[in-house]
């Protein structure tokens, strides 16, 4: 009992000694394998990269793996050696997501200014294309004169009314004799003497030059609407190179290119709905800081949101940690029937859930309201819509909580507690002196990022009250918002999806956040030491 | 010497892997069908779960007699911003079915090419409809059901399709049946809902062009117009007649109903199999207004196939959904799936004897209006949701309402 | 007497408040699967009819089971693959003193605070390159799903194994490093074993966390045959308003059978492990 330290037993267990040939020999085993899975791997992903000639790709993965085979053939580099996995998969996955979004703080995209430039001008031109007035449409097949996977289109085309068949191309549209055409009962060319007749999937292997090929005539051009019907159509605007603008061939009107806002812009200052990305430098940051939808409730809105996250973690901790100490004893009876119970609101879908608890809070139908007979309109004040989410991220989250606290109480040797009440201590002096700071030491990181976790717990708001309520002259901000569901209202509410703008916000929470988690990180310093 | 060998054994691993990798894609394409180039064009259709389950014997019907292969996927939630989000990226799908109020929001993203329809097409179109998918001159894409709310009534509880608001409640109250009316109005408001009621008495979200088309710049709420309409929503809310109530939420307003504990239900074709299920008799009619007030105007709203500008098989979806959709055969096929008036005029006959709720659908919707495709109606939907939620509550109108048009105006600008 | 509710009678007291509390809103759920017109907008526990309706149209409606085992490989995998990833990482920032430690530690977490609905357009531009390049790790495979989920692998559950790699005494690997061992030999043979109850509840917590995931999975699986549990049945009450969540309810009872089966699975470690392994060595 001696040998016991504070903080864990000592094990009995001794490593084999360094030159026992079976542990060393399993160990190099597993790592060869495992380097050569690596290589192997790297091998497999290569071929797309090279057949696609993505040089800079394989690169990055030559250089990864050529790294990963030098990190675990050296002896040096040992903390490396075992974060490296973690951190490879952190930096494809969530390193770069989080750079990227931040990326797109400094830009206007969004909704309407999703693409580049170039899809823009594609997209007027399209949407401008309208079907010639007065102009037939046409039966069409699809048909090459060479062969069926590689050879020209040619699009044979039936009038209606005449019955003509005519072969159409890039170059223009020529008559074809009757009789070298057979022409089915829709309308359709079936055969034709020096052409082959796409089938409906050759045809889909060539859609991208189907739907680009245009067949030039006097009004304008005979277009594919899908592989059995051809139209006259007429582009209403095209992009101007030379004035940098689109313009309406019917009307002569201008829309001139603005990079400032990446849109088209007419004179009188009109906007085209398709516009592009373009950087803005520090514009939607500077719009956080005017906003008066921002900056007005944002304050109220902050302490609310920390309110929230110290509640939701203390009050989950707090339960949790009780009922992990209440069922911590052998003389509890029945404690594994009571675990599984326990962690069943863990178990089942949060989403799903949260859903019911906002059924259940419902004033004249919910269960609680119900059960308790009383009359309260649950999301309709302030004070009780605040506590109804804090209950409910209560029940959610103090599972964890309690899982977790158990894990703890496991790793506390039983003789330490024992061993402070045989020395007099009372059960709840052994445990605030002796139990709590152990346990501390590993649940500070835990309580750290559990607040991190809710202080943006998107769900736990938008899935119940969605904000509620809302004063009645401000429906943009609710007495349950949290920084993060009140951004996404901003950014994704009225004017469709402005994601650079969300981004900005965003960025100005998570300083808000990792200012507090660092602060409170620095304190845990001398947990972390208790042992070294 | 040591970490030669290693290095030595691990290459040979390594080759032996790859070689034994390679081998496998080659040998086995079965389960790996992009792996080789594809011997047909693919489609790929993405719809919500329902529509996608409903459309996936057609889809592959179409497949088959073309020799293409089809995969209908299933997006859950937030179809719009997921298929605009994807298309952009490369990996959206060919065709998208959603509903014709995203028009507005796909043309600016240049998300959705137009369809050329040849004038027989057009024609077998109801107008309402075709008019609902048309945005700026063109059309954006091929409608093939139309939705609006209707009033439906237990008849047991109340036999008498009542001819106004008031008199609906007056009934209800009467008869004191627990809720007077099941309209759907819950913590945050439901636009959609209200407007019927909110049209009748006056108020509008948007005025309209010369052509008949939205126009964004004139806004209807925090106009007086606005305000004198929901002084008499307010009649009805839960200082008033109680008719309306924040605890009416869109999850429970039909089970409330079917639960007999409402005659009255605000709701759409897609209640009717609840209430079905349920047994009720019910009756179908329009959404009363207020006591000489204007009609109610429900919104009409029409699903839509629409083909994506960045899909990879352009030709193939032109083809699917402005010649095969078109066709009467699979709008009543979509129609036994999920029962809503078919937008195809000879699928609408021949599916109107079996099932008499669709012309009453469809003559509730007489006075309705296509729910606005412009882009700005986003900005509409949250704070005036809310304001109703307020007003139903018990705020004060005039305030409310001001409140809510500057939000949507700073939104719009 | 005293002495027994001083003991232990106050612990089933507690036991049971708060069991009340977690069981009364899955009662809820139970009532609404049960119930052959399936509503959440009852006021009442008990359900107003019996059948096992919504459970059989689960199977027979949608494809129910194939999302369960989905979920099922998904949750595993990638639960099990989380914990070594964690339990390396957590041992490099705890044993070993190197520099950039502390910023790495708080740089894992940070980085889990920033808002996911953002950073869907990223995994978009990442994943349609994989979809072209390698369809077998591409959009709707749960391979894909599965290295996406082990981005977040050095995460929260690093600092909760970080911290319970602290309370180990360093005394331990220092002799056994003074007997020999190498640091692989010290981690795999004494430290693991040791922290056996927190690999258990890390598993745990890895496992509910990526079966009841929604948010990606929903954009990254679209093919029917793909979809996990949550995707499937938030498109049951998504679609149709309110027409099946009867069928909802049902599901979500089921996904919970995965969960509390892996609980008991754990559950010995979890409560056993650490002085079971010290005793047997």
């Amino acid at each position: 009992m001696t040998a016991t330290k504070l903080g864990g037993p000592v094990a009995p267990v001794r490593p084999a000694p360094a030159g026992d040939p079976g542990g060393g020999l399993a160990g190099r085993t597993v790592k060869i394998v495992l380097l050569g899975l690596t290589v192997a791997i790297a091998v497999w992903a290569a071929f797309p990269l090279i057949e696609n000639e993505m040089w800079t790709g394989l690169a990055i993965l030559l250089a990864t793996t050529a790294g990963l085979l030098y990190l675990y053939l050296t002896p040096r580099h040992i903390p490396l050696k075992y974060l490296a996995p973690g951190t490879v998969l952190l930096l494809l996955f969530q390193v770069f997501p989080v750079l990227y979004t931040a990326s797109t703080a400094f830009t206007n995209f969004g909704d309407g200014h999703r693409g580049s430039k170039q899809e823009a001008v594609v997209a007027i031109q399209t949407a401008s294309v309208t079907q010639v007035p007065g102009s037939r449409q046409y039966a069409l097949t699809v048909a090459t004169t060479g062969d069926p996977a590689s050879g020209p289109l040619v699009f044979l085309v039936t009038d209606p009314v005449t019955r003509q068949v005519s072969a159409g191309d890039a170059d223009g549209l020529a008559a074809v004799p009757p009789g070298d055409v057979t022409v089915g009962s829709t309308g359709r060319v079936t055969a034709a003497d020096g052409y082959t007749v796409l089938t409906a999937g050759q045809a889909s292997l060539r859609s991208a030059e189907i739907t680009a090929l245009a067949v030039p005539t006097a009004a304008g051009a005979i277009r594919s609407s899908g592989l059995s019907r051809a139209y006259e159509g007429r582009a209403g605007r095209a992009y101007d190179e030379g004035c940098d603008c689109i313009r309406d061939t019917a009307t002569g009107r201008t829309w001139t290119a603005d990079e400032n806002v990446g849109a088209f812009v007419g004179a009188d200052g009109d906007r085209l709905a398709q516009g592009w990305k373009v950087g803005v430098g520090f514009g939607n940051f500077t719009r956080v800081l005017t906003d008066s939808a921002i900056a007005g409730p944002f304050f109220r809105t902050l302490v609310w949101n920390v309110a929230f996250a110290v509640a939701s973690t203390g009050g989950t901790f707090v339960l949790g940690l009780l009922l992990a100490m209440a069922l911590h004893s052998p003389r509890v009876r029945g404690r594994l029937t009571y675990r599984v119970l326990l962690v069943l609101p863990y178990a089942m879908p949060s989403f799903a859930m949260l859903l019911v608890w906002r059924d259940m809070f419902n004033t004249d139908f919910g269960l609680i309201n119900g059960l308790f007979g009383s009359d309260v309109d649950w999301f309709g004040g302030s004070a009780s819509a605040r506590l109804a989410v804090i209950l409910v991220q209560l029940w959610l989250g103090y599972p964890y909580m309690f899982l977790v606290a158990t894990g703890a109480l496991q790793a506390i040797p039983r003789e330490l507690s024992e061993a402070s009440r045989i020395d007099g201590a009372s059960a709840w002096g052994g445990f605030r002196r002796i139990t709590l700071p152990l346990l501390m030491v590993a649940l500070t990181p835990l309580l750290i990022s559990s607040f991190a976790f809710n202080f943006n717990n998107f769900n736990a708001i938008y899935l119940t009250t969605e904000g509620a309520p809302f004063p009645a002259d401000n429906p943009a901000n609710g007495a349950t918002d949290l920084l993060i569901t009140y951004t996404y209202r901003i950014a994704f509410g009225g004017g469709g999806a402005q994601y650079g703008y969300a981004a900005a916000i965003s960025i100005f929470i998570f300083l808000i956040v990792a200012v507090v988690s660092a602060v409170s990180f620095r304190r845990t310093r001398h947990l972390e030491e208790v042992h070294s | 010497m040591r970490i030669g060998a290693t290095l030595a054994a691990t290459l040979t691993c390594a080759l032996a892997l790859a070689g034994c990798g390679s081998g496998n894609d080659d040998d086995s394409p079965g389960t790996d069908p992009s792996a080789r180039p594809p011997a047909a064009g693919e489609l790929v259709i993405w719809a919500d779960d329902k529509r996608s389950a409903a459309l996936k014997p057609f889809a592959e019907k179409f497949g088959s007699e073309n020799g293409v292969t089809v995969k209908v996927q299933a997006i859950s939630k937030d179809q719009q911003t997921t298929f605009v989000t994807a298309s952009q990226q490369g990996s959206g799908p060919d065709v998208m079915v959603g509903a014709h109020d995203w028009i507005g929001n796909l043309v600016q993203n240049g998300a959705v090419d137009p369809v050329q329809l040849s004038a027989e097409q057009s024609a077998g179109l109801n107008p309402n409809a075709l008019k609902a998918v048309t945005f700026n001159g063109q059309t954006y894409g091929v409608p093939y059901a139309m939705e609006n709310l209707a009033l439906i009534r237990n008849t047991d509880l109340a036999p008498q399709a009542p001819a106004t608001i008031e008199a609906l409640v007056d009934d209800a109250k009467k008869r004191k049946i627990p809720e007077s009316l099941c309209l759907q109005v819950g913590q945050n408001g439901d636009a959609y809902h209200l407007y019927p009621l909110y049209s009748s008495a006056g108020g509008y979200l948007f005025g309209t062009t010369a052509n008949g088309d939205y126009d964004p710049k004139d806004l209807g709420v925090g106009k007086p117009e606005s305000i004198a309409a929901f002084r008499k929503i307010a009649q009805l809310g839960e200082k008033g007649s109680g008719a309306l109530k924040r605890s009416i939420t869109p999850e429970n307003s039909i089970a409330t109903f079917t639960a007999k504990k409402c005659a009255y239900l605000v709701s759409g074709p897609w209640a009717v199999a609840d209430v079905k299920k349920a047994g009720i008799k019910y009756d179908i009619s329009p959404v009363p207004g207020f006591q000489g007030g204007q009609p109610a105007r429900p919104f009409l709203g029409v699903q839509t196939f629409y083909v994506a500008s960045k899909g990879k098989n352009k030709a193939l979806a032109q083809e699917f959904v402005t010649n095969y959709v078109t066709t009467p055969e699979l709008a009543v096929a979509l129609y036994a799936a999920e029962p809503r008036p078919p937008a195809l005029t000879a699928a609408f006959d021949q599916v109107k004897g079996q099932d008499a709720d669709l012309e009453k659908f469809v003559a509730a919707g007489q006075d309705g209006q296509p729910l606005p495709a412009v882009p700005e109606m986003a900005a509409i939907w949250d704070p005036f949701g809310k304001a109703e939620a307020a007003v139903v509550g018990g705020a004060d109108p005039a305030r409310t309402i001001a409140a809510a048009g500057k939000t949507i105006s700073a939104a719009i600008k | 007497m005293t002495r027994w509710i001083q003991q232990v009678g106050w612990r089933h007291l507690v036991g049971v408040l708060v069991l009340a509390f977690a069981l009364v809103p899955i009662v809820f759920v139970v009532s609404a699967a049960f119930n052959p017109l399936g509503t959440l907008s009852s006021s009442e526990l008990v359900p107003t009819g019996a059948s096992f309706g919504n459970f059989t149209r689960l199977f027979s409606d949608t494809a129910f089971g194939r999302w369960f085992l989905n979920s099922a490989i998904i949750a595993s995998v990638s639960s099990i693959a989380s914990v070594f990833i964690s339990a390396l990482a957590a041992y490099a920032f705890s044993r070993r003193r190197f520099r950039g430690r502390r910023v790495g530690l708080l740089s894992v977490l940070l980085i889990q605070m920033f808002p996911q609905f953002l950073a869907i357009v990223a995994i978009f531009l990442i994943f349609s390159a994989v979809t072209d390049l390698w369809p077998a790790i591409g959009f709707n495979t749960s391979w894909g799903l599965i290295l996406l989920y082990l981005g977040g692998a050095l995460g929260v559950n690093t600092w909760l194994m970080k911290g319970f790699f602290d309370t180990l005494p360093r005394e331990l690997d220092e002799s056994a490093t003074v007997d020999g061992a190498t640091h692989a030999q010290v981690f795999f043979r004494i430290l693991l074993p040791l922290v056996a109850p927190i690999l258990a509840v890390t598993a745990l917590l890895a496992f509910i966390g990526t079966i009841n995931e929604f948010l990606i999975a929903n954009v990254f699986l679209t093919d029917a045959g793909s979809k996990t549990l949550p995707v499937g049945l938030y498109g049951l009450v998504a679609g149709e308003r309110n027409a099946n969540f009867g069928m909802f309810c049902a599901g979500t009872l089921l996904t919970a059978i995965p969960t509390v089966l892996v609980f008991q699975l754990l559950q010995r470690y979890i409560t056993d492990g650490l002085t079971a392994g010290a005793v047997k060595g």
